[in-house]
């Protein structure tokens, strides 16, 4: 079986996704949605990062961006770039897209149960995306689908059932068997196990770990649940109003986190070892994504905001070769933040 | 004698399909003390909204005793009950669309007021929609907001204000911050805690959250098809679980810590089997690792293990452990 079209190579210590300097915005009648500001990312391979944010974040719309899929109109990327393996996604014709899209890079939807067609059998919708990216005949990409079952644990005697005969987990399996059949570089993977039960997404986790170690795939998971980034991620970027405001690995992140909002994120969930722990919420609301304040998004919110804050910009400060910050109050070397470190 | 607001017998709710009996809820007891609150957690389908659909006779049960201070709920007519709803409220998950679209923030919670009836004139009850406002840290100037004009949040908090309205004694919170995001969770869960310290409420807090259901409950009632597996004091649920779904869901929450010890994660094997004509075994055994012959033969009944600390499993032995 051989690829229709060479994909990209690389050197070896090249990322698989290189985004640089994106911005999306939605463009409406009488506002403009700042969905997404200035946000770059590295991801190498077999790596995941955990895309982390609450509503309206911007988690969903970089994911979308880096396939270039963001609905024209109204959404316009205003600038930057989307490297996978190489080559520019935003710089494509439809043609090499529709190439590119399912053999190099995939992507997982939140909802398995709208994302499959009910009238199609599951081995036909494995199937369809492995033909469409390499010369095999049709019998030989249903027998592939049927190893791509098996290897998200579905029996292959039930490629030939529609969708509604399968459960909520078992349909978010296939969706991935689906995404992962042309053993793709990278995988966004969007709040892939939200809308299971915790048992099943213990499952689905399980499984996803073990597929990336066998596959070697790089994904971006997107999530707003911190627990399931400590369970699978190595790396956390923390969005907050269309900006990576904290990355680093899990242990920078979490063990000696920096920023404000990251802190707050912390301090708002329940401590599950500790049932009396006060829950110490963020005040107030994310700002209005039309309306964005000039300096700092989260300033008006935050506990340790000065006027510079709300004035300014702020830059990205590096506190490690892994570690980087937007926050401004780290200009006063003496500033820290209340949580402590682990 | 422990003073329970609410004590249910046996409820059962049976829905019919063209394949049979659908168990929905599958002769569930439990009781509640006034100003506690009682968790109830569980999967997607076990049953837990509506055993709290039931309690307020939304839902109509098959049979079953619902005890209210005392008095049966199911033997009243519906025009009593109506009256009778005014003790026992109900807050809602979806914030979205559990208002009325053409309602005003004023005119939803009025409603509650003038149900209650004991605020008359206009400028009464108008008062009476401000303060409630207050109560629950809705600005004044919203007072003439229409629901799609407001976010999650705020939205929730219109909900909570209209089940108060009427002063009730008991809430049902059905999933009531699981459509938001985590630091408008927190200001809300801290909210009906507040209020429950303020009023003396009793709450039934129906959730599959398990970090979120541990901090706000006194007791915890584990369901699953539609039956209870295990029920007690929070701490002590967490703490020593018995039941083996018990211990598979605990171990199955993810940990927003990292670094230091990792608990071992029980993976359980399958997925819930059919609540439809489920059959008199033991509706776990399927996905259970320590299922025998005895599992399969008949259902377990719940034993007491410790005070307050009830469970349903054949397998588990006198001292809490597993028999194998």
């Amino acid at each position: 079986m051989q690829d229709k079209a060479a994909s990209g190579t690389l050197a070896p210590e090249e990322p698989v996704l290189d985004i640089q300097h994106l911005t999306v915005h939605y463009v409406l009648e009488e506002e403009t949605v700042e969905a997404v500001n200035d946000i770059s990312i590295r991801l190498e391979k077999g790596r995941i990062l955990g895309l982390v944010g609450e509503t309206g974040a911007g988690k969903t719309s970089t994911a979308l961006a880096a396939l270039n899929l963001i609905p024209d109109p109204p959404g316009v990327i205003r600038s930057g770039s989307v490297k996978v393996c190489g080559r520019d996604m935003l710089r494509m014709s439809q043609q090499e897209l529709e190439q590119i899209r399912g053999r190099d890079v995939s992507m997982i939807f939140q909802d398995p149960m709208t994302s499959l067609n009910p009238v199609f059998t599951v081995g036909e919708q494995i199937a369809e995306s492995i033909r469409l990216h390499t010369d095999c005949t049709a019998s030989e990409a249903m027998e592939r689908a049927g190893d791509m079952l098996e290897l998200v644990g579905i029996p292959r005697e039930r490629a030939g059932e529609y969708p509604h005969q399968f459960s909520g987990g078992m349909k978010q399996r296939v969706v991935i068997a689906i995404a992962l059949a042309c053993s793709p570089k990278v995988l966004l993977a969007d709040e892939p196990t939200t809308a299971l039960d915790v048992t099943i997404q213990a499952q689905v986790l399980d499984m996803m770990i073990a597929l990336k170690e066998k596959l070697d795939t790089a994904m971006i998971f997107i999530t707003h649940d911190l627990g399931v980034v400590a369970e699978i991620c190595d790396e956390v970027a923390v969005m907050y109003a269309g900006r990576v405001i904290e990355r680093g690995t899990l242990d920078d992140v979490f063990n000696h986190t920096k920023h404000p909002y990251t802190e707050g994120l912390f301090n708002s969930l329940p401590d599950i070892q500790d049932r009396t722990a006060a829950l110490r919420p963020i005040p107030g609301l994310m700002p209005d994504p039309t309306r964005l304040p000039k300096g700092c998004a989260f300033a008006p919110r935050c506990p340790y905001a000065s006027p510079a804050c709300i004035e300014t910009v702020q830059t990205e400060r590096a506190f490690s070769e892994t570690h980087t910050v937007m926050c401004s109050a780290y200009e006063d070397p003496a500033f820290h933040i209340r949580r402590e470190e682990v | 004698m422990a003073d329970n607001i609410l004590e249910v017998r046996d409820l059962k709710k049976y829905f019919k399909t063209p394949r049979g009996q659908l168990h929905a809820v599958d002769g569930v007891s439990f009781s509640i003390q006034r100003g506690q609150t009682l968790g109830i957690v569980g999967e997607s389908g076990c049953g837990k909204s509506t055993t709290g659909r039931c309690v307020l006779r939304l839902i109509e049960p098959t049979s079953g005793q619902v005890l209210f201070d005392g008095e049966d709920l199911l033997s009243l007519s519906s025009r009593e009950m109506r009256r009778r709803r005014c003790d026992l409220q109900i807050i809602f998950q979806d914030p979205f669309s559990s208002l009325d679209p053409r309602n005003t923030v004023m005119q939803t919670i009025a409603e509650g007021v003038r149900m209650r009836g004991k605020y008359k004139t206009r400028a009464q009850v108008e008062g009476r929609v401000l303060e409630l406002m207050e109560t629950v840290g809705l600005a004044e100037r919203l007072v003439n907001s229409y629901p799609h004009e407001l976010d999650g949040g705020r939205r929730q908090r219109i909900g909570i204000a209209r089940a108060l309205a009427v002063e009730p004694k008991l809430i049902v919170c059905d999933e009531p911050v699981s459509a938001l995001d985590v630091s408008i969770q927190a200001q809300i869960l801290n909210l009906l805690k507040d209020l429950q310290r303020q009023l003396g409420l009793t709450y039934i807090f129906i959730t599959h959250d398990l970090a979120v259901v541990n901090h706000i409950s006194d007791e915890i009632m584990v369901m699953y098809l539609g039956q209870v597996v295990e029920k007690a004091p929070s701490e002590e649920l967490f703490r020593a679980p018995s039941h083996p779904y018990t211990k598979a869901l605990l171990s199955a929450i993810p940990i927003p810590k990292v670094g230091g010890e990792r608990k071992r994660r029980i993976l359980l094997k399958g997925e819930v089997s059919s609540p439809i004509e489920p059959g008199d075994e033991c509706r776990f055994a399927k996905r259970c690792a320590y299922a025998g012959q005895v599992c399969r033969e008949g259902c377990p009944g719940l034993r007491e293990l410790s005070a307050g600390h009830v469970a349903a499993c054949h397998k588990l032995g006198a001292d809490g452990e597993m028999v194998p």
